[in-house]
């Protein structure tokens, strides 16, 4: 190829890709850089009107105490417990979808509605059935599930667990059909060669679907993060930050809107950056290898 | 096992994944469709008087009325319909406008650094927009959008694009090049080319890119209701949300059910075209 023909390519590919760059840069780029900055400052809306730089104090008391490690643990930990289940729900699903039926069709569909049901607005109708209001036919039932599990797990387990189930809901439907995709992307032979050298299903899908099918499953996971957080602020919004949740995101949130605490929210929201950022690596080695070399 | 018993099973677990599904979406349905008496003394899952009162209510127009003791509030919900729509189509609009022309730079003519481009790109996808808001609120200000659907659109799009961009560009790079060479020799340009043969070529995975933003869209409560605060101007989402839903809970899930019929009448549409699509992405490894 000429190298002049190259670099007039080289010019247009640059054009092509300047809107979606002046997109994300325009709208993130000052947020995330304010975020950075009011985070080494003493910025507050009760406090002098030019915040003072303090460094990494806001960090280090952030070490210091201890509620911010409650909510450390109780955000990765509904990562966590939220990830696997939809996992679980997604794998499952997808494997089932996957071999010929002729329910098949119209169970797909089913699986797919979770996810199409458009979840900023089922979230309000699925925390409210869940918590229903006083004068309901159930609210006696719903009533005594959540002193049952708030008793059992402290107060507002009951809320919480609500939010997770629709994100597992809504999540598991969308990681079932992302690896519906995947599967279906496996050559068929592969599955084949599998039936004939192993024996049971379980190791099949140990020895073949799952090595084959992790990438995607990564990516899976990686994506509904997002949602998972998504779906607490919604809640958390919804019910005027009545629910308070422990966990980073909101509590960061509250300190902004409610205290105007703005550089201590702003350590907050960062502190989960060292975590976005190992999963980032992860996902990349192994969704987007670098040995291939560009043609 | 047999295969007779390993189908009836397959069969068995095939219609508890629907069952699971459906339910909360039956609930739902079940509660919209209750008078005030039933959803007092009935049961829950149960219908004995279906009404749709609930749904005619949310049309009621402007004026407020009395529905046995209870004041009805106003609702807009014809102006939310809307607004929903506006913002979803714009959002389509700006996603797939900037993704594809991005997509095709980073899957096909790969300038140098594109690697790094399409990371970064992706990567933004992480950043919590939820939690960012303050700083976002004021780029909003400064772009003179605040309490426009502009800004929900801007703001939508950079959450869809990264992942857009991502399958996109994974499909035109391994989509072979003698497609588009063949239109080169016969005289083609090269965007004429593209728009001809690679654009259509890419259907499946556009519709893969416009559902997985339409999900995006969708999923939205909190920015919906942090930046409209116009109630003439909010979406369906930031409008229910400020329901008394302790007193009209009935009319929010009306409501609910009757903005998710016209979104899940189109993924049920799209629903093959959009695995079929990701699959279309995922081929030879992302």
């Amino acid at each position: 190829m000429g190298s002049v023909r190259r670099r007039r390519q080289i010019a247009v590919a640059y054009a092509l890709m300047a809107p979606a760059g002046a997109l994300v840069v325009g709208v993130l780029a000052y947020p995330v850089a304010w975020e950075v900055w009011a985070s080494l400052t003493d910025f507050s809306s009760r406090g002098a009107p030019d915040p003072a730089f303090v460094g990494f104090a806001n960090y280090a008391r952030l070490l210091g105490d201890a509620w911010f490690w409650r909510a450390l643990a109780t955000t990765l930990g509904y990562l966590a417990v939220t990830t696997a289940a939809k996992l679980a729900v997604g794998v499952g699903m997808a494997l089932l979808l996957a071999r010929p039926s002729r329910l098949r069709p119209l169970v797909f569909l089913a699986v797919f509605l979770p996810w199409a049901y458009p979840g900023g607005v089922t979230v309000i109708a699925w925390y409210w059935m869940l918590n229903p209001p006083l004068i309901t036919g159930y609210s006696v039932f719903m009533g005594d599930v959540k002193h049952a599990v708030d008793g059992a797990l402290g107060a507002g387990a009951w809320a919480f667990l609500s939010v997770m189930l629709f994100n597992v809901w809504r999540g598991g439907s969308f990681t079932a059909v992302f690896l519906l995709a995947g599967l279906n992307a496996i050559p068929a032979e592969l599955f084949e060669y599998a039936r004939l050298e192993s024996a049971s299903a379980w190791q099949r899908f140990r020895a073949v679907t799952l090595p084959l099918l992790s990438p995607y499953m990564a990516l899976a996971v990686f994506l509904s993060f997002t949602t998972a957080f998504a779906d607490l602020g919604n809640v958390w919004m919804l019910t005027g930050g009545r629910v308070i949740f422990p966990v980073v995101g909101t509590y960061a949130y509250w300190l902004a809107v409610k205290s105007g605490q703005l550089a201590e929210a702003a350590a907050w929201t960062l502190s989960l950056v060292p975590f976005l950022a190992v999963g980032l690596l992860v996902l990349f080695r192994w969704f987007d290898p670098r040995e291939e070399t560009p043609a | 096992m047999s295969g007779r018993a390993r189908r009836l099973r397959h069969g068995a677990l095939l219609l508890l994944a629907a069952v699971y599904s459906l339910f909360p979406i039956y609930f739902i349905t079940v509660q919209s469709l209750k008078t005030p008496e039933e959803d007092v003394f009935g049961n829950p899952l149960w219908l004995a008087d279906p009404t749709f009162e609930n749904y005619t209510e949310l049309f009621a127009g402007a004026q407020a009325r009395v529905r046995g003791y209870v004041i009805v509030p106003r609702v807009p919900f014809m102006a939310w319909l809307a607004n929903s729509a506006l913002v979803l189509v714009g959002s389509l609009a700006l996603t797939l406008g900037a993704a594809v022309p991005a997509a095709y730079a980073l899957g096909r003519l790969r300038p140098p650094g594109w690697r790094a481009c399409r990371r970064v790109l992706f990567a933004s996808y992480a950043v919590p927009h939820t939690i960012l808001f303050i700083p976002l609120y004021q780029v909003i200000v400064r772009l003179g959008l605040d309490d426009s659907h502009a800004a929900l659109v801007l703001i939508y799009s950079t959450m869809a694009l990264p992942f857009c961009i991502w399958i996109l560009s994974a499909y035109y790079r391994h989509l072979p090049r003698e497609i588009e060479e063949s239109a080169l020799v016969e005289g083609a340009t090269p965007a004429r080319a593209f728009l001809r043969v690679v654009l259509p070529m890419s259907r499946n995975v556009l519709v893969a890119a416009a559902l997985f933003t339409l999900g995006t869209v969708g999923n939205d409560f909190m920015l919906a209701s942090i930046f409209l605060l116009d109630p003439a101007k909010q979406t369906v989402a930031a409008g229910l949300g400020v329901m008394d839903v302790s007193l009209e809970e009935l009319m929010a899930v009306a409501g609910v059910n009757l903005a998710a019929i016209p979104v899940v009448a189109v993924c049920a549409l799209f629903a093959r075209t959009y695995v079929r699509g990701l699959t279309a992405a995922m081929l030879e490894g992302a």
